[in-house]
């Protein structure tokens, strides 16, 4: 790259969202450079990750007709509300899974690791024509006229750009220096202790399967870091991995500091060694593999203020946790970078169209922001945050309460009006989305069954034609070939009805609140005597995925990973 | 590259340049740095808080966010060095 080059967009960051806006503004054609930090893209990116799976179906269209590298598709989360650790007394609350046969070809989100991810992302950023140099740290931004023009890099270098989309993550040095936002209190961040334990992959299907293990406990136990204050423990399995992470708030309200590294260690130690599944199950089967942390911000979209600093200004665009846009109740910050890295792309592109980077402009993207009703939704969320007073008046029913609204059924509460309007925005853009949908739920779980995916070591992974399921890829190809043709005659009549359901979507959490009562307990009634059927067509549906011509499931011809191959 | 026995598969690469710094004239010595630190890199000499290693920083700006003086100037490292991990 030559020194003091002039770039139509430089976007700041190599992580979920940096990749997601370089390939969109190279893709109009837009002299495209992104720039990290680390030696390789996704070395410093550090999560506990479960994408959900808001994140696939409304996130940008080269994810979801893709083969993003996954560890293990989740189908739900099973927590463990720890009443007595040393006599074992525990609830559980997993009323939050997809049930079989769904289950788990119908994912509830994506486990995944970040490097190798972040990695795909920005492979798929660079075929679409974008430049991108790592090692290389942007200092500050520079500025002509007061509108942001470029960037400083760290050996004196001037980059210049029309505009900046500022992906840096939650720590978002450059804004603040920049003077567009202000550094987070410690109130807002939280630090997340994270360990990978190496493991069998037999031993994760058999203990965890695909479901997510969540612990809530009381303080005095020290079991799990203190509720509301952060997370409790939560454990996400991966291919042959588990993802072990506990987070904490850096400060609660007027208290000093905790000496995190001696109760990170005593949380740590304690639950490994007394609770039951872990205890008996988890440890004699893993060993510690890496430790990391990292800080994100876990409570700014409570705090008016915060969640209110500005997310653009001249020149200059901010996405994902550089906006502050981490979810205060799921903790997931991927679907909201993708989703604001999509925009704030599409807001550059017009901007550099139309000729003017300035802040007037750019607040289209601001109001794109307010107006989306999922990334609005998950910033908004409180329950993880009043876990809080549950702890305080050790109030065991506030407790179940507000883990049953945030990872149970209760979701549905406050979850199911935004997830509705984003499928009826999509719908009404393109009512053929749904059969794209299913066919990347199946396309997905076939590439984690083959362990391949796009870049992978395993590309040439082939399906054998004379092992195939004939019958079920007839149905498969009636079912979903009907879908689509039924879905291709009516679209103009489907678009007006996906307009009505959109203006319904508004009653859709009042109504659910009204018969979840009635629901919840029909449902997990049901749930039991059902199972075994319900395992039985699930076992045969990996199967038919697992033999199944490729093609069937690709969205668009050549898009699928693995390829089949011809007998003989 | 360096690792540390207490934080495997993370590795370091050499030459961050002084990336944490702190003005002790700052410095009210409250030791919220040190509390928050899982990577063990602040000690507290003569009631101000001073860089004892760098050698397991995680970059995570923790010190920068609880330091009510502003004595801490936190910037990111030299690009491509610093922490690294496959397993994040």
């Amino acid at each position: 790259m030559p020194a003091n080059d002039a770039y139509d967009v430089v976007v700041i960051g190599g992580g979920f969202g940096g990749s997601v806006a370089a390939k969109k503004c190279a893709d109009a054609g837009l002299k495209t450079l992104m720039i990290e930090r680390s030696q390789n893209i996704g070395e410093k990116v550090i999560s506990g990750l479960t994408i959900p799976i808001y994140g696939f179906l409304f996130g940008p269209d080269f994810i979801r007709d893709g083969n993003p590298p996954i560890e293990r598709p989740a189908d739900g989360i099973i927590n463990y509300i720890i009443k007595d650790i040393d006599s074992g007394d525990i609830d559980i609350d997993d009323s939050l899974r997809v049930p079989r046969p769904f289950s788990p070809v119908i994912a509830f989100g994506y486990n995944a690791y970040c490097k190798p991810f972040c990695q795909w992302q920005a492979q798929k950023a660079i075929e679409s024509g974008a430049e991108v140099q790592t090692s290389t740290t942007v200092l500050d931004v520079i500025k002509e006229n007061g509108a942001v023009a470029g960037v400083l890099l760290e050996d004196g270098r001037q980059i210049k750009s029309k505009i900046v989309i500022d992906a840096e993550g939650s720590q978002g040095l450059v804004a603040v220096k920049a003077g567009i936002r202000e550094k987070y209190p410690p109130e807002a961040i939280s630090l997340a202790d994270t360990y990978d334990y190496e493991m069998d992959k037999k031993d994760v299907d058999r203990i965890f399967g695909y479901s997510l293990r969540f612990c809530w406990g009381w303080d005095e136990q020290k079991i799990a870091p203190p509720l509301g204050h952060g997370n409790g423990l939560m454990v996400w399995p991966y291919r042959n991995s588990v993802h072990f992470m506990q987070d904490h708030c850096l400060r609660l309200d007027g208290i000093k500091a905790p000496n995190l590294k001696k109760r990170f260690q005593e949380y740590h130690d304690n639950i490994t060694s007394k609770l039951p599944w872990w205890r008996d199950e988890v440890a004699p089967k893993s060993s510690v593999r890496a430790r990391m942390w990292e800080g994100f911000e876990i409570f700014v979209g409570l705090d008016s203020n915060l969640k209110n600093m500005p997310n653009h200004d001249n020149g200059i665009l901010l996405v994902g946790d550089a906006a502050g846009l981490e979810s205060t109740e799921l903790c997931d910050g991927v679907p909201a970078a993708w989703f604001s890295a999509d925009m704030a792309a599409d807001v550059a592109i017009e901007a550099i169209r139309a000729g003017n980077t300035q802040k007037d402009f750019l607040k289209k993207y601001d109001e794109r922001i307010k107006a989306h009703p999922i990334i609005q939704w998950s910033i908004s969320g409180k329950n993880r945050f009043n876990l809080r007073y549950a702890q305080e008046k050790h109030d065991e029913r506030l407790l179940k309460k507000c883990v049953h609204l945030a990872w149970g059924l209760g979701q549905l509460t406050h979850s199911l009006t935004p997830l509705l309007k984003m499928s009826f925005l999509f719908i009404k853009k393109d009512p053929r989305i749904i059969t794209k949908w299913i066919k990347m739920f199946f396309r997905y779980y076939q590439n984690w069954l083959h362990n391949a995916y796009d870049y992978s070591e395993r590309e040439q992974r082939v399906c054998d034609s004379g092992n195939r399921p004939k019958l079920g890829e007839m149905i498969f190809k009636i079912c979903v070939g009907g879908l689509d043709l039924f879905l291709r005659i009516l679209s103009p009549l489907i678009k007006i009805l996906a307009v009505v359901g959109y203006h319904l979507s508004g009653l859709a959490n009042p109504v659910m609140k009204l018969l979840l009562p009635i629901i919840r307990p029909i449902y997990l009634f049901l749930r039991k005597p059902m199972y075994p059927i319900g395992n039985w067509i699930a076992e045969k549906m990996i199967d038919f995925v697992y033999r199944a011509d490729p093609s069937l499931f690709e969205t668009t011809k050549g898009s699928g990973h693995i390829k089949s191959r011809q007998p003989g | 590259m360096r690792t540390h026995e207490k934080f495997p598969g993370v590795e370091w690469m050499d030459g961050t340049g002084d990336f944490i710094r702190v003005d002790t004239t700052k410095c009210i010595g409250c030791a919220n740095c040190m509390n928050v630190c899982l990577g063990d890199c602040w000690e507290i000499v003569d009631q101000k808080a001073r860089l004892k290693s760098l050698s397991a920083c995680m970059e995570c700006a923790s010190c920068w966010y609880v330091c009510d003086a502003g004595a801490i100037i936190f910037t990111w490292p030299k690009g491509g060095t610093g922490y690294r991990s496959d397993w994040g």
